[in-house]
């Protein structure tokens, strides 16, 4: 197969950056709480103080998918902060079109996330796995991850909107 | 009891530092904390900060046993989830035990809230051990759900040599 690049997203990939997101949550059986428009990719990871990074992974014309798309392949990932360690990476989401699988394309991506965490002084790079994601979860763990939630007893919140508002108004 | 809610600025660091140190030792970890103030202070309080901070101050005829003013915190970022947005990640949230019960630790975490809504996020999501009871029965209350027990999520990390190596493309 294939040659592919990595490179960083481009206002112009928003397209693409929201079709691979849906398709991500879809496999997670998740597709109808995707809310996210192109507007608020643009507006967030491309201004003064984005939100999030991207990369991107593209192929050459000639190898575009049975859809006839040449971004094949993306990670979101935005800094954090633990006050034990200092700065970490976060990674958002990590997603390769089916079609495009056992390429190398994946691995390539972690690599190059890893070398931005080590460049830019982060102690670690942290992310969420659903308990029923074997694939994934075999596929980090053969790269030394390990589960937080299983090995220390992490368990993560949410508070929507609507209760946000709802303590903000009980002051 | 009188108290006030206010941003953290530098002045702050030496007492939030001390703080932190605190609530790992009562997370009994307290040999894993490797941030010192000047860390803090370059981390928070530089052009592009990689965390902000809320400081609960009491009067000082109600200072602690001693001598301590700034009696809790608050540690936060922004963070974005591909599904829906700008969110708020609380990092820490920690009130020194003899000023709990008086609605500090709500406070702290209203402010926050505040925060992240005034900044267009639409959730705050937040870790807590699966031990420490009377903080889960605390954020129920508030009306947050466990993503991890509901969801199945759990929490990742790859740090040290596996970060390493996955930057080097060992595998």
């Amino acid at each position: 197969m294939a040659n592919f690049i990595l490179r960083k997203a481009e206002p112009k990939d928003v397209s693409d950056i929201l079709r691979l997101i849906k398709e991500l949550a879809k496999f997670e059986e998740m597709e109808d709480q995707v809310i996210l428009t192109e507007k608020d990719l643009l507006e967030d990871g491309f201004g003064d103080h984005p939100f999030y990074h991207c990369i991107v992974a593209e192929v050459s014309k000639q190898h575009q998918s049975a859809d006839g798309h040449v971004i094949v392949g993306f990670a979101m990932y935005y800094f954090t902060y633990d006050p034990w360690i200092g700065k970490l990476l976060y990674l958002e989401d990590f997603y390769v079109m089916k079609e495009f699988r056992g390429f190398g394309i994946g691995s390539e991506i972690l690599k190059k996330l890893s070398q931005t965490a080590v460049r830019t002084r982060c102690s670690s790079m942290h992310f969420i796995v659903a308990e029923w994601n074997k694939p994934s979860i075999d596929f980090y763990k053969r790269r030394g991850a390990s589960d937080l939630s299983l090995e220390e007893g992490w368990r993560l919140f949410k508070i929507d909107k609507q209760n946000l508002l709802k303590m903000t108004d009980e002051e | 009891m009188d108290f006030t809610i206010r941003a953290a600025t530098l002045e702050d660091c030496k007492d939030i530092s001390r703080m932190i140190l605190e609530l790992a030792e009562y997370e009994k970890v307290p040999d894993q904390v490797k941030i010192t103030q000047r860390d803090l202070e370059q981390d928070g309080f530089s052009k592009n900060p990689f965390f902000h901070g809320i400081i609960a101050e009491v009067p000082e005829h109600h200072k602690s046993r001693e001598g301590h003013t700034k009696v809790g915190y608050s540690l936060y970022f922004y963070t974005y989830s591909s599904w829906k947005g700008r969110a708020v990640y609380m990092e820490d949230l920690y009130v020194m035990p003899e000023f709990r019960g008086k609605g500090i630790g709500k406070a702290l975490m209203s402010k926050v809230s505040q925060l992240g809504l005034a900044a267009g996020c639409t959730q705050l999501n937040f870790t807590v051990l699966d031990w420490n009871k009377s903080s889960l029965d605390f954020y129920l209350k508030q009306g947050c759900w466990d993503v991890t027990s509901d969801l199945g999520y759990h929490c990742m990390r790859c740090e040290g040599d596996a970060l390493e190596h996955l930057a080097q493309g060992d595998l």
